[in-house]
């Protein structure tokens, strides 16, 4: 370790207020630093950071005066040395008994103030560059919102150290009694609003338990045989399709349109050469992209349960270990898209509060149906939200998803009529294109509503829903905290409903959509006794 | 192994207890009123430096005119009638929209805020809107212009059985 001089600053948040029991009172523990490794990455990050325009720069003022440039360089050296050893320098944090605090600044000074059994989550994550100096980046989500602290970085064994204790004080004080933490909202405490309320009932005297740490259960790991469905994922298709749009810059220099008479048939049959190779070189460079992502990212993936947390590690380069506290999950999503759902593949993500990145973490990569559905019942310790029927919602909801696929059909007619007249486009072609659209519309209705329903669990809301790719959301009864029955203009001539459940945990709602009205009543009050009962019509009371 | 609703007569939410204040009618007519002028004075000026007026192009100035019309007779009454609102010391249940609805309720045991929010023309008509917030941002609770005296009563009384609640409402 460091043996780090204490800054010059005196100790803020002085006990001030008459703490109630203090049996004996703990000194602050000094401030800690980042990693002294910091010096050497931050340095090296701001280059990186300023290369490209910097070059610009100097060859704007080389072009005018050399000696100009070559003067400037060291200058841009010694200011980028500076400025990464900034955060080193700057940032400093402690674990006291209570509360993990932080505080980074130069001129603009922030502190943040985390009561530890807020902590939700810790990850731990490497990039190539931090591995080869054997440090980590740590990044501790607390409480329901989107606001982490991170520190970058620790070494390796601090990080992990720092992970462990963080999270075993969090399940320690979140079991030691009912009411765990206050009511009131803050999770981060701006220390300038107040001294920090002392009287934690964070069970003092009893330092951070020495937790045996007991033995991992593991839930999943990678099988390499799951990279056959890494094609079938588009989620990398965006990059891809940003490649090949700044190759088409290229494709107007092709000789194309100075075909003439005598070229023209041969042309053609070299075009259709190239067209082929294009196609089998675009499916070469897809299968290697996806895979090669597939396996960078999911390299030697672990998920373990272990003391009450959920940890997931993966990564080749990067690697990634995210721990969420398991009291935190509030269900998961099993989604299925289409290119995926033909090969019989599948994803799983949880909800979860605090845990940032919109509260859902990818938790295993496309891999089959089964595996996916059997670590989503473990997750969750109960298979039976995974393996549900859900009940439909009746052919007024059929009704409803066929209108909806149809409106492109709706849509597109006119620019199709309209097109065909302007190009000189034989007339019959228009009705056939129109019926293709509209046979594309009742598949994808149909599909969506096959995929629309909902199930209960004794534990759990399940949600169906989907147009092409079939998603599964099971959210914990639990962590149900609000109910929303929404109603369209249409949906109430059809007299169905849209009854959302709210959450704190992942995207912050699930939706049942296109429910009878009484039955989505019916719902809300079954999955949460006696919330909605009051409301009730008379009538159906008792 | 799902739970099925039980048969029997379906359930429904009944109406939430209390109305707004009486005089949201006349606010919302008047912010509507606002919209609408600015919009026939758009549409006046278009219409006025056209250089040649087909039919086509009055008919939709009229239907247009007329549907504003129509939306600034129904709209305010419509909406007074289906907003209402109810507080009880479990929890709050309200219902908004004129043409959609949509009903909402929170247990005050997850309820994380309670704020209220006046603006210049609402603090002329003496209003008031309380918005309850949850832990989920899709859950907001509003309730829209109550009388002010009422809006302050019922914060009050919101924030002391809020207040009595533990735990983080997550």
């Amino acid at each position: 370790m460091i043996p780090d001089p204490p800054p010059a600053t005196p100790p803020p948040v002085p006990p001030t207020v008459p703490t109630p029991v203090p049996p004996t009172p703990v000194p602050y523990p000094d401030w800690e630093r980042l990693d002294r490794r910091m010096l050497l990455i931050g340095p090296v990050r701001v280059i990186r950071q300023f290369a490209f325009p910097a070059v610009i720069a100097l060859i704007g003022i080389g072009t005018s005066d050399a000696r100009w440039s070559l003067g400037l360089l060291p200058a841009l050296l010694v200011g980028a040395l500076a400025l990464g050893a900034l955060p080193w320098l700057t940032t400093y944090f402690r674990r006291t008994e209570t509360q993990l605090e932080v505080r980074r600044g130069l001129l603009h000074r922030t502190r943040v103030t985390a009561p530890l059994d807020r902590v939700r989550s810790v990850d731990l994550e490497a990039s190539l560059l931090h591995r080869i100096l054997g440090l980590s980046t740590v990044t501790i989500g607390t409480g329901v919102d989107d606001t982490r602290i991170e520190l970058d970085s620790l070494s390796a064994e601090r990080a992990e150290h720092l992970r462990v204790t963080l999270l075993q004080r969090a399940a320690a004080t979140s079991t030691s009694g009912p009411a765990p933490s206050q009511a009131e909202e803050g999770q981060i405490v701006d220390p300038h609003a107040g001294p920090m309320p002392e009287g934690q009932d964070a069970t003092p005297g009893s330092p951070a338990p020495a937790v045996a740490a007991a033995p991992a259960e593991e839930l999943a790991r990678i099988d390499w045989k799951w990279l056959r469905y890494a094609p079938f994922s588009l989620s990398r298709l965006v990059i891809v399709a940003g490649a090949v749009g700044a190759l088409s810059q290229f494709t107007d220099e092709l000789p194309l349109d100075r075909a003439e008479s005598a070229w023209a048939w041969l042309l053609s049959q070299a075009l259709a050469l190239v067209l082929v190779g294009v196609a089998a070189a675009a499916l070469v460079g897809w299968l290697a992209i996806s895979m090669g992502g597939y396996v960078v990212r999911w390299w030697d993936l672990r998920l373990v349960r272990q003391d009450a947390n959920l940890r997931l590690t993966a990564g080749l380069f990067t690697t990634r270990s995210t721990t969420i506290e398991e009291a935190r999950i509030r269900g998961v999503e099993l989604t299925e898209p289409v290119l995926l759902r033909l090969v019989g593949g599948a994803e799983l993500s949880t909800l979860a509060t605090g845990v940032g990145s919109g509260g859902t973490t990818t938790i295993l990569p496309p891999c089959p149906l089964p595996v996916a559905r059997g670590v989503g019942g473990a997750v969750l310790e109960d298979p039976r939200p995974m393996a549900a029927t859900l009940r439909q919602h009746g052919h007024l909801a059929r009704r409803r998803c066929h209108v909806r696929a149809q409106v492109p059909t709706l849509v597109a007619v006119l620019p199709i009529v309209a097109g065909a007249y302007a190009l000189g486009i034989p007339g019959w072609l228009v009705p056939v294109a129109v019926l293709l659209l509209a046979a594309t519309g009742v598949i994808t209705g149909e599909a969506s509503y096959r995929h629309l329903g909902h199930a209960l669990t004794p534990d759990h809301l399940v949600a169906g829903s989907g147009d092409v790719s079939r998603v599964r959301t099971a959210l914990e009864r639990d962590g149900i905290i609000g109910w929303v029955v929404r109603q369209s203009f249409f949906q109430r001539r059809l007299g169905l409903a849209t009854l959302v459940a709210t959450t704190a945990a992942g995207p912050e709602q699930v939706q049942v959509v296109d429910l009878p009205l009484a039955e989505a009543v019916a719902l809300a009050e079954a999955a949460t006794p006696g919330l909605v009962g009051e409301f009730l019509d008379a009538r159906f009371e008792g | 192994m799902t739970t099925q609703p039980t048969d029997g007569p379906p359930p429904t939410l009944r109406e939430p207890a209390n109305q707004v204040s009486p005089r949201a009618v006349s606010y919302w007519r008047l912010t509507a009123g606002i919209g609408a002028l600015v919009t026939w004075l758009a549409l006046a000026i278009g219409y006025a430096v056209l250089p040649q007026r087909p039919w086509w192009v009055t008919l939709l100035l009229v239907l247009v005119v007329g549907a504003t019309i129509v939306h600034l007779v129904l709209m305010p009454r419509i909406r007074f009638r289906v907003h209402r609102w109810e507080v009880t010391p479990t929890a709050v249940h309200t219902r908004a929209g004129w043409l959609s609805r949509e009903e909402r309720i929170a247990p005050l045991s997850r309820v994380q805020t309670v704020d209220s929010a006046q603006g210049a023309l609402m603090r002329a008509f003496g209003l008031m809107s309380i918005t309850v917030t949850t832990a989920s941002a899709a859950g907001p609770l509003t309730i829209a212009c109550l009388d002010s005296v009422t809006a302050r009563a019922v914060v009050a009384e919101l924030t002391e059985i809020t207040g009595s609640h533990e735990g983080d409402a997550t």
